[in-house]
């Protein structure tokens, strides 16, 4: 076995397979929940629920810190906040807008779109492998965390870690050669794929389930979010 | 057995609305910090995650499908006895149910709820602190927690109306509104009942109150025993309809209000075309509308504030009427305090809470986050719309030997008529 | 009549003795002697490569063509030094080479076979183009005989055995997908002989002739890499001496053929280059006398000195894109499957919540759902 075999089975098939694994993942969790059965609200509504929902994920992007009341949680937790915060604004960054992986995308859906400086994407992604450290530091230090912190949440950790640290080390040669840090790049990729509908990486589907709740609970009730 | 029960419970519980949100958690830990028993304690275990990790762990086995696997290899984890009992204490105890931890989740998962349905887990499971369960009984055998009776009952609005000289009419039929108070109001704040009555009569509003709904509260409510909350709701509804209402008011009560407006509609059949409200926006609609009307500034001295509570401000969304009406009773005085609003910090006495002796010291001890929250502004005087939360200000104002002055927001309205 | 050095030879042919010792200066180079520690231990400079030749007798090369389309070959008739080249594979050895030869037919293969016998175990094969294996090897016959009947008996009794090309070395573009004739790399089916593998589509002359080189003057087959590629010209990537390599680094890249960005130097990534998987020479040695070579001239590497190459996802496709992706079909497929997987798993869980609403004999009041 040499690396471009490697390399070349785990762009090919072994990427195509984690794909459709994925795809096939996702669906079944997401029916799995939609299936569940969900009773209509009866209770009419005091306010809308439209504008309810709305103005959650108005609150859901918006930087949480930068919002006075929140700070009382904020200086409890800056390290949560502060690497969540810059590992999605990384992982934004790196997987959408640096070129390689609009490239991928492209490929993916016929379609590309402009990419930021690759000084840019670089840094970010450096930033994204410290948050991630930081979080991991966060997580075995914090006593609620470590509480709450159960096996899949550390293989969570290392699963998101790995094509971060590949692909960074791939685009800067570090150590092995260059179709070697790309095999394991894309190794990591496909077993992050594979891992997502069975872990709680999926939280970024599940996300639009709760924040609509969110918002749709404060808008009948006519609470300014 | 108690377990079966408990799993019985989650496993009904359990629809795409609760799962869709326990799919969502992200285990970032952030709730922790919003539960002001975690702040108080530093312990993890009341983290709100944690507490929600009971029906985490029923939803994990019994609806996926890799739990279902690992239950039928016997490689589950089982829900025992012990962390059962151990979460009736986590659940009952540390948790009012407010509901804040939703504010700071990053997912909005809607905590509160969900918490609510570990209750009625424990619930089923025979699991309820004993005060809250001997309140509960109480509710049902006597028609109020607090054990008034029916004959006491009529005393005490009798003793009432002819102490304060105010009209309070019983079991009128074909009036407006329906008035529904608490025990806690009629034995303990019984100026709240004055105030409804003399505003009532200012905006001449026809109104009664009824001795078969006699009780707004709803401990059942509290313990997440459905079956047991419809009888209770059962019991105003039936009385509204025989009176032949246009609307219930709820009066200072918090959960009642969540009871009777956003939980009866979903859970039970009620009469169509009776409106339930609070007291708070029917007050604030008569000074809107002119038919009562208040002297500016009445309260305008020292530094007032206004308590956010979880059903009815985070919950219930009347933000805006308790602060228009302070605006213009007190527009020097008033303050707010920080996190105030759908933000704000939860009394402690909520969610039963107050009613179980068990709970009594951590109760006291998370209310001294309020304390400090009130000195900070330098406030004298603090006014709410729950008397829950009344119950715990006074209590813990004692406790923590603190001059600040309790109210009602609905008496400080009446005193301040012209 | 005893054997003739390949010195002697080259002087038959008309080489001056000048000639020939810039000749041997140019041989060691391409060779890659100066470079590899290993040779230099033993002292090879140009001096030593001479009288290597002087001393030596000539060692004559079988170059055999199967699945090929002689671009290997033609490759070699311009390379670089023609003559010298040429002077090499003509004169001095090759005693069999379809394209080159001016003998035809039965000849032809007369003098291969008499080679074979004259040279048993000291000659070496050459080959050119990939094994046709499928269907006992009828797509690729020459003068009646498979492919691979020729190939054993030739590499039975060779020295060692030189793939030039991608074609021979692993396949190259007849293995492609989906590969009718069955055609293998030359390694894939000689398994007991020293072999050096010579990819490239085609192979870079200098680097053939080098090879052939190295096993006159030294006699033994240069160090390879795990893909029996000769480390001397195979060592490093096209993307590590590529001289749009700062551009890379920089994250400037072309967006079209001939556009500005590409005639300013930038990087070709993005138009699809496999530079930096692929080992070859391309970048430092170049093509027709150090010209130019594909990336410089502002096309993208394809890859060709790599296993697969032609498979290796599309040309013009940038690397970081996948080889393969599902098809909206397949997407549909999966995505449905798990649709079924979920509503199968969700018509469980609501025989479940059911089942939890009758069972419940002790609280009789909570049995209404």
């Amino acid at each position: 076995m040499d690396w471009t075999s490697i390399l070349h089975f785990f762009r090919g098939p072994f990427f195509t397979f984690s794909l459709l694994f994925f795809a096939a993942g996702m669906t079944y969790r997401l029916i799995r929940v939609l299936l569940l059965g969900w009773s209509r609200d009866k209770v009419p509504s005091r306010g809308s629920k439209a504008v309810g929902v709305a103005k959650s994920y108005l609150k859901g992007v918006i930087i949480l810190p930068f919002i006075p009341w929140v700070k009382r949680t904020f200086r409890g937790n800056a390290m949560t906040y502060i690497g969540g915060g810059l590992f999605h604004l990384a992982l934004l960054a790196v997987v959408v807008f640096s070129t390689p992986h609009m490239m991928v995308w492209k490929s993916l859906l016929g379609f590309g779109w402009p990419t930021l400086p690759f000084p840019v994407t670089d840094w970010l992604a450096a930033v994204g492998i410290v948050a991630l450290v930081i979080l991991l530091i966060n997580r075995m230090t914090h006593p609620v965390l470590k509480l709450i912190t159960k096996a899949p949440i550390w293989i969570n950790w290392v699963i998101v870690f790995l094509p971060f640290v590949t692909g960074y080390a791939m685009t800067h040669h570090l150590g092995l050669r260059y179709e070697s840090l790309y095999s394991l790049h894309m190794m990591a990729v496909d077993v992050l794929l594979i891992w997502i509908p069975l872990g709680r990486i999926s939280h970024f589907l599940f996300y639009f389930f709760s924040r609509t709740i969110h918002g749709a609970q404060a808008g009948k009730r006519a609470v300014n979010p | 057995m108690n377990k079966q029960s408990a799993m019985n419970a989650y496993i009904k519980e359990i629809g795409g609305w609760v799962a869709g949100q326990l799919e969502a958690c992200t285990r970032c830990g952030l709730c922790a910090s919003a539960c002001h028993f975690y702040q108080v304690t530093d312990d993890p275990e009341y983290a709100p995650v944690w507490k929600v990790s009971l029906l985490g762990q029923a939803y994990q086995q019994r609806f996926t499908f890799l739990g279902r696997l690992r239950q039928a290899l016997g490689l589950g984890r089982p829900i025992t006895d012990e962390a059962l009992e151990k979460w009736s204490k986590l659940v009952f105890e540390g948790c009012t149910v407010c509901n804040k931890c939703a504010m700071v989740c990053p997912m909005g998962i809607q905590l509160g709820p969900l918490i609510h349905d570990v209750r009625a887990g424990l619930t089923a499971a025979g699991l309820v602190p004993a005060d809250l369960h001997a309140a509960t009984v109480k509710q049902d055998a006597i028609g109020s927690p607090l054990g008034v009776t029916d004959d006491a009952w009529q005393e005490r609005i009798d003793w009432i109306a002819e102490e304060w000289e105010v009209d309070i009419p019983k079991d009128k039929k074909g009036v407006d509104t329906l008035v529904v108070f608490s025990s806690i109001e009629i034995m303990k704040f019984p100026e709240n009942l004055v105030a409804v009555a003399k505003i009532m009569a200012k905006a001449s509003e026809s109104w009664t109150v009824s001795s078969k709904g006699r009780e707004v509260v709803n401990f059942a409510f509290f313990e997440g025993d459905r079956e047991l909350t419809k009888k209770f709701l059962n019991r105003v509804f039936g009385a509204a309809r025989e009176l032949g209402v246009k609307r219930i008011m709820i009066s200072e009560c918090g959960h009642a209000y969540d009871a009777f407006r956003w939980t009866a509609g979903n859970i039970m059949e009620v009469p169509k075309g009776i409106e339930v409200t609070h007291v708070v926006r029917v007050v604030y609609d008569f000074w809107k509308a002119g038919r009562i009307r208040l002297k500016k500034g009445a309260y305008d001295d020292g530094t007032i504030t206004f308590h956010d509570s979880c059903k009815i401000q985070r919950r219930g969304g009347h933000i805006k009427e308790p602060r228009e009406l302070l605006a213009w009773l007190a527009p020097r005085a008033f303050k707010e305090m920080s996190p105030a609003r759908e933000q704000s910090l939860c009394c402690g006495g909520g969610g039963g809470v107050i009613s179980i002796k068990e709970a009594d010291a951590l109760r006291l001890a998370v209310f001294g986050m309020k304390v400090e929250q009130m000195n900070k502004i330098g406030a004298q005087a603090v006014c709410m719309v729950c008397s829950n939360c009344r119950l715990q200000f006074t209590e813990g104002v004692a406790h923590y030997k603190s001059g600040i002055q309790v109210r009602g927001l609905t008496d400080m309205v009446f005193k301040a008529m012209e | 009549m005893s054997e003739k050095t390949v010195y002697e030879s080259l002087r038959e042919s008309g080489l001056s003795r000048r000639d020939f010792m810039k000749f041997c200066g140019l041989l060691s180079g391409w060779m890659g002697l100066e470079f590899l520690p290993g040779v230099k231990a033993l002292a090879a400079t140009p001096e030593q490569v001479a009288e290597a030749l002087m001393a030596k007798p000539r060692v004559p090369l079988i170059w055999l063509e199967l699945q090929d389309c002689a671009g290997c070959t033609e490759a070699i008739s311009r390379s670089q030094s023609p003559s010298l080249v040429n002077l090499v594979l003509n004169s001095i050895s090759v005693d069999y080479q379809e394209t080159l030869m001016a003998a035809a037919g039965f000849q032809a293969e007369a003098s291969m076979r008499a080679t074979m016998e004259k040279f048993k175990g000291r000659y070496v094969l050459v080959v050119e183009g990939s094994l046709s294996t499928a269907a006992d090897g009828v797509y690729c016959a020459i003068a009646g005989r498979s492919g691979p009947d020729i190939l054993r008996e030739a590499a039975a009794s060779a020295a060692a055995v030189i793939a030039t090309g991608n074609c021979a070395a692993f396949g190259g573009l007849p293995k492609a997908a989906p590969n009718p004739t069955g055609a293998l790399g030359v390694g894939d089916f000689i398994k007991d002989k020293p072999i050096v593998n010579i990819p490239g589509c085609p192979a870079i002359p200098e680097v053939t002739t080098g090879t052939i080189a190295h096993f006159l003057v030294m006699g033994t087959l240069p160090k390879t890499d795990r893909l029996k590629r000769p480390l001397t010209f195979y060592g490093h990537t096209i993307h590590d001496h590529c001289l749009r390599r700062p551009f890379y680094d920089a994250g400037k890249f072309a967006e079209s053929f001939g556009g500005h960005g590409a005639r300013e130097g930038e990087c070709l990534y993005k138009l699809g280059c496999k530079g930096p998987t692929t080992y070859n020479a391309c970048s430092s040695l170049k093509w027709e006398k150090g010209l130019s070579f594909p990336v410089q001239s502002g096309h993208p590497c394809l890859g060709c000195s790599e296993p697969n190459f032609w498979d290796g996802g599309g040309f013009y496709q940038a690397q970081s894109a996948p080889i393969d992706r599902p098809t909206a079909a397949a997407f549909g497929l999966a995505a449905g499957v798990g649709a079924a997987l979920g509503a199968a798993m969700a018509g469980a869980n609501g025989l479940a919540k059911r089942k939890a609403g009758k069972t419940e004999p002790a609280e009789p009041k909570k049995a209404a759902e």
